[in-house]
């Protein structure tokens, strides 16, 4: 396991001050789009079986293997769509806009090389509508992409017409799942669908349809240029590949990172980010905050796909980190997290909306200092209660409550407790209602 | 905001002589967003991001029109409108400044800006100045931890944000210009 130097951001340097946005033409200089043009030479079904075969798993937070979802999709059913997904918006996350904030073609370059590979009609970008700077760079980039023919051209063999779009979303973080993404661009409230049927065999607009991140589609031309053996090179046996890293928080320099996955988080923030600013580590969620919190003993958590069955997490998530030092409050904490599901829930499934609603409203007594003892068992009954995992809503979006909830109480139980005690103390909740509790 | 349940009784606004789809957006629409799609509904997110563009919000006319347009019922619309944060039935200030108010953020000085912007302003989220030059929001993510704490002011990233300037940048703002927040081009 060796990681030699960067790959998926090869063409961004690490000094801000040299950083430009890459044109077609620079991105061609640098040898982009070799790749794509190699590709049109392959039988699909080779690229397909290269990317099942590096092991390269789905970039977005579930971990899903990219070609296995790719060798879903129904034979002989056309037109078939590629969904990009650049919905990025659990937070601490900026991984796929800081790649496509300087290099949106290798983002194009994957789409393109997917496209050919799975027979695509048409593929759409949705990207969040916060990143107004990132849809313009990325509209002029397709348009660059179209006048020199990667795009709006017929997949060798075939009639089909590869055409790539991009689709601006409007404000909703649900929209970053699936099925929830795919109602967006319909031009629907993003509810998420209830599976099956998968989006493999009716997606977008009732068609087979792809859903990838962008990092995901990122990695396909050097999984394509160097081969499954060379990716797989990188990172470890079940997590192979380089992975984008961000570091944000308490951190002397936040910023995006490429590594292999498999590196100790406590190397990530020392190395690359600066150490812990403002005091000593204390904990920090590692893939944005829907995967659950690293204690303070878990500082040096290897990032791969295992990170959930070693840490008690729910999984490697967004590999975005959040540090925070010891003089972070857990409990406000948990508080911002828990009141952004309550925000963000779309709606449909009671367990959700009705329970991160009301586990905000507990956290908000707690943080106020009117907190009651059986507020701590109450919280983490009804965070248990949600999630695909007990089999309660649809989504997986309260199953990030479900976690948060979970995971902090657990690390974290002396900050609440401590909030508790002092509000026992001071007799501010003793009673409710005229009921002592 | 998704299930938050939107006030529907929007703000009266006068019947205005022309339509709320100008030709301008209609022919946008039909040219450049109808072809991309097997179904006219899909074009809903582009048209009314240009309507937030032309008026700053989204009247019940514009609704009305839509529904027309992309061939579905109001109801369709509303339906799908209401749900999206960055579509707003009333009018806003000139300028929309949108504060960053998760994780990253609040452990960077989130909650710092959003008293000096009250000390100085004497404004709450969700309201406008009195002169009408902003209106402050507080939203989820914006992706751009690594520059906590972070806001937008109208479409431009500001990051690595402090409280006095901040409010300076706020005071700078142009009186006469008015920018919206959802243009697309």
């Amino acid at each position: 396991m060796a990681f030699n130097g960067p790959v998926l951001l090869k063409n961004i340097p690490a000094d801000p001050a040299q950083r430009k946005l890459l044109h077609y033409a620079d991105y061609v200089a640098r040898g982009g789009y070799a790749t794509y043009r190699k590709a049109l030479g392959m039988p699909p079904a080779d690229i397909i079986k290269a990317v099942v075969d590096s092991g390269l798993r789905g970039r977005g937070g579930a971990g899903f293997p990219c070609g296995t979802k790719w060798t879903f999709l129904p034979k002989d059913l056309h037109p078939r769509y590629l969904a990009v997904n650049f919905d990025e918006s659990e937070p601490a996350t900026f991984k796929d806009r800081y790649l496509c904030e300087w290099d949106p073609h290798i983002l194009l370059e994957g789409i393109a090389i997917a496209g050919f590979a799975n027979s695509i009609a048409n593929s759409y970008i949705f990207i969040r509508g916060e990143y107004h700077k990132q849809f313009h760079i990325l509209e002029a980039a397709v348009q660059e992409a179209y006048d020199n023919g990667i795009f709006g051209v017929k997949h060798p063999g075939t009639d089909i017409v590869h055409n790539c779009y991009v689709h601006k979303g409007a404000g909703a973080y649900i929209c970053g799942e699936e099925t929830g993404l795919l109602e967006a661009l319909e031009g629907k409230r993003g509810w998420p669908r209830i599976k099956p049927p998968f989006p493999a065999v009716a997606g977008a607009f009732a068609k087979p349809t792809i859903i990838n991140n962008v990092e995901t589609l990122a990695c396909v031309p050097y999984i394509v240029e160097n081969g499954a053996a060379a990716f797989k090179a990188m990172g470890t046996p079940s997590s192979s590949g380089p992975k984008l890293m961000g570091v944000s928080g308490h951190c002397h320099k936040p910023g995006v990172f490429e590594e292999e996955l498999g590196l100790k988080m406590s190397t990530l923030i020392e190395k690359y980010a600066g150490g812990v600013k403002g005091g000593k580590y204390k904990g920090a969620f590692h893939g944005g905050i829907s995967m659950g919190i690293l204690g303070t003993d878990q500082y040096d958590a290897e990032l791969d796909f295992d990170i959930g069955r070693k840490y008690g997490v729910l999984g490697l998530g967004t590999a975005c980190v959040t540090v925070f030092n010891d003089t972070t409050d857990m409990v406000r904490v948990a508080r911002n997290c828990v009141r952004f599901y309550a925000h963000e829930s779309c709606g449909q499934c009671t367990p959700c909306r009705e329970g991160s609603a009301w586990a905000h409203k507990i956290l908000n007594r707690l943080v106020d200092g009117r907190g009651r003892p059986k507020d701590l068992d109450l919280l983490l009954e009804i965070g248990l209660a949600q999630g695909i995992m007990p089999g309660t809503t649809i989504c997986g979006l309260a199953d990030g409550t479900n976690w948060v909830i979970k995971t902090i109480l657990q690390k974290f139980r002396g900050d609440f407790e401590k909030v508790v005690k002092s509000a026992v103390v001071q007799g501010v909740a003793v009673t409710v209602g005229g009921v002592k509790v | 905001m998704a299930w938050l349940v939107k006030d529907r009784l929007q703000p009266y606004q006068p019947t205005p002589s022309e339509p709320y789809l100008t030709e301008a957006i209609r022919k946008t629409i039909a040219e450049k967003y109808f072809p991309r799609y097997p179904r006219k509904q899909a074009a809903l997110l582009p048209l009314f991001h240009l309507v937030m563009h032309e008026y700053g919000f989204i009247a019940a006319g514009a609704i009305a029109e839509a529904a027309a347009f992309l061939e579905i019922s109001e109801a369709q619309v509303q339906d799908a409108v209401t749900f999206y944060e960055e579509f707003r039935l009333s009018p806003t200030g000139k300028h929309v400044v949108s504060v960053c108010r998760s994780i990253s953020c609040e452990v960077c000085g989130h909650e710092a800006l959003i008293k000096k912007i009250r000390d100085v302003f004497g404004i709450e989220p969700g309201e406008t100045t009195d002169d009408d030059l902003f209106t402050l929001f507080e939203v989820e993510c914006l992706g751009l931890c690594e520059m906590a704490p972070a806001a937008l002011i109208n479409e431009e990233i500001c990051g690595n944000l402090t409280p006095e300037g901040f409010v300076a940048t706020l005071k700078q703002l142009p009186k006469e210009a008015k920018h919206h927040g959802n243009g697309q081009h």
